[in-house]
């Protein structure tokens, strides 16, 4: 996908001495969802609105659908936006919000009053067309801005953390009923977020971003099994990191000592390197059946519904957390359990970028 | 009926507001409305009559809204656009601004006429700027005329213009702008959908501010045109100082009031009614 629907080049952006964008490149297709992952002051925000033309880059391109769009105004775009705070106009009621966009495209009315309606359908806020916007909920609010932006027919729609003003329950519900409304309508998106779960249940692609760069592209599974960075590692999902040096090299695979003992994982290093091992809870299982073996002490179990987290602390201070189906029979707090997992399931990373 | 309606007791905090108004302002006001409509001891309307009967009086009058008209809108050109400069502006540069625009107020309107009548004299900077730049082929006194009066006066009252306008465009969110630009809005659209009706309950009492001061200018139009040219606030001073004849002088002094009340009332429910619709 050299070539995509909307590709970034290079876009870099500094705020006096701060790089806030340094380099990103972005390249995704027609229909595609994709998530800007990373905690704040990462670039997401900036990079979106780099791609909405609401910001100039210092430096690299931005096409959209074969055109160079880099230097033209939002306006000219197609790009629409949902804010955070939504930035609904407070002067217009429901219905006049989601006109507003055909009628300063100087759309012929018959067709206009139809649209809005159907827009309005979609996101199930048709009882509320002439109501004033103050008079509105957040979650209404948010329909409302998402109604208002995919009705001019944007080619790309952009949504800055819609969901973060509100509770966790309507969150969830929105998200499901965002993601079949974009399919229905077909539209590209990009999706800003600093909240992994809302990242992995919509997105085709993440993009985890971390200090202006984005540190990883790929779908949420891909991102889950095998993070790029020790940073992608931390930032989704839980995971076991354990500190270590390279002692021994060969044939792809290395020998790590960490505080825990001697670990083996895929990957090329000089003995003698500083790296991380990371491990993602539910490989670890509670018995020497794998290579790479630890003995810990339980230190805490959260019961999760379906599964359970233990927390593990090494002799040595490491901790290692382990998603388990049930409680082990034997398991009491201090108890010392025997815990494995495989070679193929060990991550390994240069230390020196170690998060 | 118990006491069913208890005061507020935070009410009384105005209290003192509203006894030193009812002595410096109410009470002479009383005098003055009752001086207007009394004949030698007896109630009566011939005053007005009199008054609105008189086709000098039409003069004045019209004089009076003409100027304070133009006035406002000349206030309004160019307080507009500055204080839209000034709601976007960050840090030193909005300080600047808002210095620019509060410290002038400290300087009194005397000396600010007095400082015109230099600047419009025949052989003063404009007149010099314009035959300067060929604009006129001979120098030309802005001085005592209609022109120069209302150069002088906006300049005095434009702040009034600009910080309502500004106080009110402050508030709105910078993402509506941009939300109507990634909507398909060209900049004009923009201003004129958006900005503009956002900022309409600020232009409303700027106007409001502006036309009562600019109708019940005094000083100024002494400065800056003469006697030749007489409004409704020229005409009272004069009548009560000058020509002694205090019913005339009442008379006006009520006309000019209620037609600024006017103004400022009706300007006010306009601006509810528009602040209601935001």
């Amino acid at each position: 996908m050299a070539d995509g629907f909307l590709s970034v080049a290079g876009a870099a952006k500094t705020f006096g001495a701060a790089t806030v964008l340094d380099g990103v490149d972005l390249s995704m297709s027609r229909g595609e969802f994709i998530s800007l992952l990373g905690p704040s002051g990462c670039g997401k925000t900036t990079l979106l609105r780099i791609v909405a033309g609401l910001m100039r880059p210092d430096q690299g391109k931005v096409a959209l659908d074969g055109e160079d769009i880099t230097r033209r105004p939002p306006h000219k775009r197609d790009v629409s936006v949902v804010f955070q705070s939504y930035a609904l106009f407070p002067h217009l009621t429901v219905a006049e919000n989601v006109a507003f966009g055909l009628k300063a495209r100087g759309a012929p009315a018959a067709e206009i009053a139809p649209a809005v309606g159907r827009f309005l359908a979609l996101v199930q806020m048709s009882a509320y067309a002439d109501r004033s916007i103050k008079a509105l909920s957040g979650g209404q609010q948010q329909r409302v801005a998402v109604a208002r932006a995919l009705v001019v027919g944007p080619k790309l729609l952009l949504l800055d953390e819609p969901f973060s003003a509100l509770d966790r329950k309507l969150r969830e519900t929105m998200q499901i009923d965002l993601k079949r409304l974009l399919r229905e309508v077909g539209t590209t998106a990009i999706f800003v977020t600093h909240d992994q779960d809302e990242a992995l249940t919509m997105s085709d692609r993440i993009a985890v971003m971390y200090k202006g760069r984005i540190e990883q592209l790929d779908t949420p599974a891909e991102i889950y099994r095998q993070p790029a960075t020790p940073f992608a590692l931390e930032f989704v999902g839980l995971s076991t990191r354990l500190p270590g040096k390279v002692t021994e090299a060969a044939d792809g695979f290395v020998t790590v000592a960490t505080e825990s003992g001697p670990m083996r994982a895929k990957g090329n290093f000089l003995p003698g390197s500083p790296v991380l091992i990371g491990v993602r809870p539910e490989r670890i299982v509670l018995d020497h059946s794998h290579v790479n073996r630890i003995e810990a002490r339980l230190v805490d179990a959260a019961f999760q519904g379906a599964r359970v987290q233990l927390h593990f602390q090494s002799p040595q201070g490491g901790q290692i957390l382990v998603e388990a189906p049930a409680l082990p029979a034997a398991a009491g707090p201090g108890t010392p359990l025997e815990m494995s997992w495989s070679v193929e399931d060990t991550l390994l990373y240069p230390a020196s970028e170690a998060a | 009926m118990n006491s069913a309606r208890r005061i507020d007791p935070v009410i009384l905090l105005a209290l003192p507001a509203v006894l030193y108004l009812a002595v410096v302002y109410g009470v002479p006001l009383i005098v003055l409305l009752g001086r207007s409509v009394m004949v030698g001891g007896m109630p009566s309307l011939s005053p007005f009559i009199s008054f609105l009967s008189d086709p000098f009086s039409w003069t004045v009058i019209w004089n009076t809204v003409r100027i304070a008209v133009l006035v406002t809108l000349v206030c309004l050109f160019i307080g507009y656009p500055t204080a839209l400069a000034l709601a976007r502006a960050g840090g030193v540069a909005q300080a600047l601004i808002l210095v620019a625009i509060i410290l002038p107020l400290s300087v009194g309107v005397v000396v600010k006429a007095f400082a015109w009548q230099i600047v419009l004299r025949r052989d003063g900077v404009v007149s010099q700027f314009m035959t300067g730049l060929g604009l006129w082929s001979e120098p030309q006194r802005l001085l005592f005329t209609e022109a120069g009066l209302v150069i002088g006066a906006a300049n005095v009252f434009v702040p009034f213009m600009i910080l309502p306008i500004y106080s009110v465009l402050k508030l709105v969110d910078p993402r509506l702008g941009e939300a109507a630009a990634t909507l398909g809005a060209s900049p004009l659209y923009r201003f004129f959908k958006v900005a503009l009706p956002l900022s309409l309950p600020g232009i409303v009492t700027g106007i409001a501010f502006v036309f009562s001061m600019a109708a019940s200018m005094y000083v100024i139009p002494n400065l800056l045109i003469g006697d030749r040219f007489q409004t409704l606030a020229t005409l009272t001073g004069r009548s009560f100082l000058f020509m002694r004849n205090e019913q005339l002088g009442s008379t006006t002094a009520v006309v000019l009031l209620v037609l600024t009340v006017a103004v400022v009332v009706g300007s006010a429910a306009l601006s509810k009614r528009l602040g209601g619709a935001s």
